[in-house]
């Protein structure tokens, strides 16, 4: 047939130009590994297969970034359905319900058991694990690069504004924000509609639930509650401050971004990840002055734990037995103390587990510039054991609901749209997408 | 009648059209019918046990006021992009057939865009049209917010009718000039002679007698508009069908439910619909065709 | 000879200079910029005239970009796509055109229905049965013979996957069918007393006279094929058969850096470039094709 022909043809071409590029090593077992950061973050990731490569000489892991959380999420499902998957995959946070019920994978306790690792899993921070864990607490995939939502301020900028407390309550934000303005400064405080500061990690600080069932922890017949807590008042909070041009609306559509926003010293104050820790540090001007803090809060609100972001790695299943002994090698590789830390220190994603934090800890690598502050995230994430609240979000269809918002912040802050009116929408919305999700996976239990 | 046909073989046919046939079942026919099993139950992502739901998923998609949103964008999209590529095209061709020295450098050059892909040409204009840098901050540095596609839904969607437009305008101008060049010389020459002005004869006598070429650039560039390659590919590389929903066009929308949100079902039903309505318009236009090349 | 006073002809001039600013300003736009510094790309106003800058700017987009791989990736794919389309349609257009059976009309259909829906709007059907597209032989041959047979050819990764299913329309044949209908009775009339078959027709003597036709065709499918965007999207989880289309979102400035426009710009005008080289040179054929068979 014209096709198989062809498609000889082209195989063999291909065939040639992959073995010509260099000695191929048949004994050692290959297995790919997926991951969706890029730029700075993901030559890193390189680094560490690099590193993994060259101490061991039975396998060798093939790492490919896929250029972003969501496309390696849908990349891996158009791998998994024509069985090419990859052994390892990251999925980010919101894509964890969505795997968890596709039996597509190989739950991380049973992986390393099977393939004689211990782990010491009661070792990870809670508010970590239990994000990717079983009701029994049991994990099904590795945190890898987790993180949470600070808040930066310019230092500098407050005391020209003559600003003499540090920003801890909404209130005081609020007062910051004046001042800087009076002092001319155009962009007080930077934000976008990037839901995870301003919905997810704000409402469990406060202790406000986005959806009933503990967030989804409880059943697929969780509903959306997040138009009808705290969070309304904020976000007309935060649309009275940008009506007096005190917040300002900065989107990568818009031309930058809040994290360029702030280190170009646009904008004074910003919300976003402690991943975010290194590249500003090194982005900023010598010798300006910055802090990091947690999230601030409103005036009397008992302060929760906040929600770890990030991404975990799943292993795939339906591979072959000897790539499952390679990725379990892997994981465990990247579990050492030194891996730990060394991540830690390259990117600014947060240690996750106790005696990795604490290593670094009595290192004394918290103590100077440059990562002086980020211990402030794990002080965030473990601030009070988790909650109903603070547990995490365990919500299907999880991207789509977190559009659905996005889209209703921005037709308040673009298009005025009426603030209760928008949210009420999304909510409904959102509820139309988890019913759906409920109908799709019928039958199936969270357990 | 069509063309009168003079080879007699029965196999000889079959064999030359077998290649084609094969593929277009298996790349066209086969994943319509196929995409109907999604269409009627809830694909989960990784595949696996689907339920049938029977007409749920086009329910939903009907009673979804964002996919009305999204028809009415993709209308929007496809008729200004066609008027404005058509315009723009008609102009440029009329003023061409003078036949002024230096003219045939300028036909040469006004086809070019055409060989641009949708999304690389977006990049380009998101720099060249961007609020803050390029040719727009000029402008906006003495009226703010005159131009912004971030914000307005509307300013999105001149934006990606305007890459629209700028990539076609070649092609329509290739057609309506060659239309222009088989009028009878002798037509306008009479005008002329009546003493009717340029721009009298090209709205009296020229544009009329293209009346065929300009029917048939309206279908192409209606259905370029509304399906073609470049729509998703410009939207896709601008805006992301943003500002809320602004530019969110139809097969941007499949694109997005399907792969973004993981609803291959809602997504599927969505297609089924869109498949079949392009086929009932091509089938009736094609009946027209015929019909004018037949009785011409 | 219809008469020529200066100022029609001044005012088509500025029509025409006009055109040539909306068309061609963009490019010279890109041009420009491409070939300047990080500063002078972002000065307000915006300078027009290039720079001397452009090498260096290319050579950062193209290893920023890995356009070196993409770019063989696309050449391969546009070829491809080209030739495929070419042929195929050729021969489907002979077996409608100048045959009679009874099967001519189902032919007929089946191939036009398809001629306005690209890819774009068909993607999630095709990504339906992507993973496993032998499926439908499966199920025919374990209905007819009762064996289960697991042959499995999924369309992820490979220069199959990204071509054929866009072969697999009907723009081509479309325009063969016209360009033969154009054609006198008499010729395939006078091929047929001379006592040569139907094959010789079609390679003595209508491959010769569509080549027009053909050239037009090459530069539709060349253009159509190094353009595609949505499909290599979906197909390609490898990096090796990354194309210079999936390269775009990598030439854009990063998130969290500086606003280096002019190297995203040199690298979309290396994107932008084979297409337009084949659409220039082979623009005369091209040109005559289309409008030919158009009516």
């Amino acid at each position: 047939m014209k096709i198989t022909v062809l498609q000889s043809v082209l195989a063999s071409l291909l065939a040639a130009t992959a073995f010509g590029a260099g000695p191929v090593y048949a004994e050692k077992t290959k297995f790919e590994f997926w991951y969706g950061l890029s730029g700075d973050l993901g030559e890193r990731v390189q680094d560490a297969c690099k590193k993994f490569n060259d101490m061991q000489a039975d396998y060798e892991i093939i790492c490919t970034s896929q250029n972003g959380y969501d496309t390696t999420l849908q990349n891996t499902i158009a791998a998994y359905r024509a069985k090419k998957q990859p052994a390892i995959t990251q999925i980010y946070d919101a894509g964890t319900l969505d795997m968890m019920l596709s039996g597509a994978f190989v739950p991380a306790k049973k992986l390393m058991a099977d393939n004689g690792y211990t782990i010491e899993w009661a070792n990870y921070f809670g508010g970590i694990a239990n994000y990717y864990a079983t009701a029994a607490g049991e994990l099904n995939s590795f945190p890898f690069n987790s993180s949470t939502a600070m808040f930066y301020y310019n230092v500098d900028a407050f005391q020209k504004a003559g600003i003499d407390f540090k920003p801890e309550t909404w209130e005081q934000v609020d007062e910051a924000a004046r001042k800087l303005k009076a002092a001319g400064f155009e962009c007080p405080l930077g934000f976008n509609f990037d839901t995870w500061q301003m919905m997810e990690q704000f409402s469990a600080i406060h202790n406000q639930p986005i959806a009933t069932k503990g967030n989804g922890y409880k059943g697929l017949d969780a509903e959306l509650v997040f138009n009808k807590t705290k969070f309304v008042d904020h976000v007309k909070f935060f649309k009275k401050m940008a009506d007096e041009k005190l917040f300002v609306v900065k989107t990568k559509q818009l031309g930058m971004d809040i994290v360029p926003a702030f280190t170009s010293q646009t904008c004074q104050m910003i919300q976003t990840s402690i991943a975010d820790h290194g590249t500003i540090g090194k982005s900023l001007p010598e010798g300006v002055k910055w802090e990091v803090a947690m999230l601030p809060v409103w005036k009397g609100t008992e302060r929760q734990n906040s929600l770890v972001g990030g991404a975990s790695l799943w292993v795939m299943a339906g591979r072959p037995e000897a790539e499952y002994k390679g990725a379990a090698a892997f994981l465990n590789f990247l579990a050492t103390p030194e891996m730990a830390q060394w991540w830690s220190t390259v990117t600014g994603y947060i240690p996750v587990t106790k005696t990795g934090f604490d290593a670094m800890k009595a290192k004394g690598f918290y103590d100077n510039a440059p990562y002086k502050g980020r211990e402030l995230a794990i002080a965030s994430l473990t601030y009070t054991p988790t909650s109903e609240n603070t547990r995490g979000i365990r919500l299907g269809g999880f991207t789509q609901i977190r559009k659905e918002i996005s889209t209703a912040l921005e037709a308040i802050f673009m298009q005025n749209a009426d603030v209760q009116a928008e949210l009420d929408q999304a909510a409904d919305r959102s509820n139309a997408v988890l019913r759906r999700f409920e109908k799709t996976y019928a039958g199936q239990k969270l357990n | 009648m069509e063309k009168r046909s003079v080879f007699n073989s029965w196999w000889l046919p079959i064999l030359f059209a077998l290649p084609q046939i094969l593929l277009i079942l298996l790349f066209f026919y086969w994943p319509a019918i196929a995409v109907m099993k999604w269409a009627f139950t809830l694909e989960p992502p990784f595949g696996g046990a689907a339920e049938f739901v029977g007409l749920t998923n086009f329910k939903e998609v009907f009673a979804d006021p964002f996919y009305w949103k999204s028809v009415a964008v993709s209308l929007i999209f496809a008729l200004c992009g066609t008027f404005f590529t058509i315009l723009v095209g008609l102009v440029l061709a009329i003023a061409v057939d003078r036949q002024l020295p230096g003219s045939g450098l300028f036909r040469f050059l006004y086809i070019l865009p055409y060989a641009i892909a949708g999304p690389a040409a977006g990049m380009a204009f998101r720099f060249i049209l961007s609020p803050e840098r390029g040719l727009m901050a000029s402008v906006n540095a003495a009226f703010p917010d005159f131009w912004n596609p971030a914000k307005y839904g509307t300013h999105a969607l001149v934006l990606v009718i305007v890459i629209f437009a700028w990539k076609w305008a070649g092609y329509t101008f290739i057609f309506l000039l060659a239309g222009l060049q088989s009028v009878p010389r002798s037509l306008a020459e009479a005008a002329a002679m009546d003493g009717a002005g340029p721009i009298r004869r090209a709205v009296d006598i020229q544009v009329p007698l293209l009346a065929p070429t300009l029917f048939f650039l309206l279908v192409i560039m209606m259905t370029e508009g509304f399906v073609g390659s470049d729509t998703f590919g410009i939207v896709h590389s601008t805006t992301g069908g943003g500002p809320n929903h602004g530019t969110e066009v139809m097969v941007f929308r499949i694109v997005d439910e399907a792969f973004k949100g993981l609803n291959y079902s809602g997504a599927s039903a969505q297609s089924i619909v869109l498949i079949g309505l392009i086929m009932i318009f091509t089938f009736i236009q094609f009946r027209f065709i015929e019909k004018r090349v037949h009785y011409k | 000879m219809i008469q020529r006073t200066p100022i029609a002809d001044a005012f088509t001039y500025v029509l025409m200079v006009l055109g040539f600013i909306l068309l061609i300003g963009p490019f010279i736009v890109i041009l420009a910029g491409a070939s300047q510094t990080l500063q002078q790309i972002n000065s307000v106003p915006f300078h027009f005239l290039p720079q001397d800058r452009f090498l260096e700017n290319a050579s950062a987009a193209w290893s920023r970009a890995n356009l070196g791989t993409a770019m063989t990736n696309s050449l391969i794919m546009a070829c491809l796509v080209t030739f495929g389309k070419v042929a195929l349609s050729a021969c489907t257009a002979f077996a409608i055109v100048f045959f009679r059976t009874p099967l001519k009309h189902l032919f007929f259909w089946m191939v036009f229905i398809t001629l306005m829906l690209p890819l774009e709007v068909r993607v999630v059907p095709t990504y339906a049965v992507a993973a496993d597209l032998f499926e439908p032989f499966r199920l025919l041959i374990s209905a007819l013979t009762g064996t289960e047979i697991s042959v499995e050819w999924n369309l992820l990764n490979s220069y199959a996957g990204l071509t054929l299913p866009l072969i697999a329309t009907a723009t081509g044949t479309f325009l063969y069918r016209q360009f033969f209908m154009t054609l006198p009775d008499e010729l395939a009339e006078a091929a047929r007393m001379d006592g040569s078959g139907p094959v010789r027709f079609f390679v003595d003597m209508l491959m010769p006279l569509s080549r027009t036709n053909m050239l037009a065709l090459t530069t539709i499918m060349f253009v159509y094929g190094w353009n595609q965007y949505l499909w290599p999207l979906l197909m390609i989880t490898d990096p090796t058969y990354k194309t210079t289309m999936m390269s775009l979102g990598a030439l854009l400035p990063s998130e969290n850096s500086l606003p280096d426009w002019n190297v995203t710009l040199a690298g979309s005008l290396i994107i932008m470039a084979p297409p337009l080289i084949v659409v220039a040179v082979l623009q005369r054929w091209f040109v005559r094709g289309l409008v030919a068979t158009e009516k």
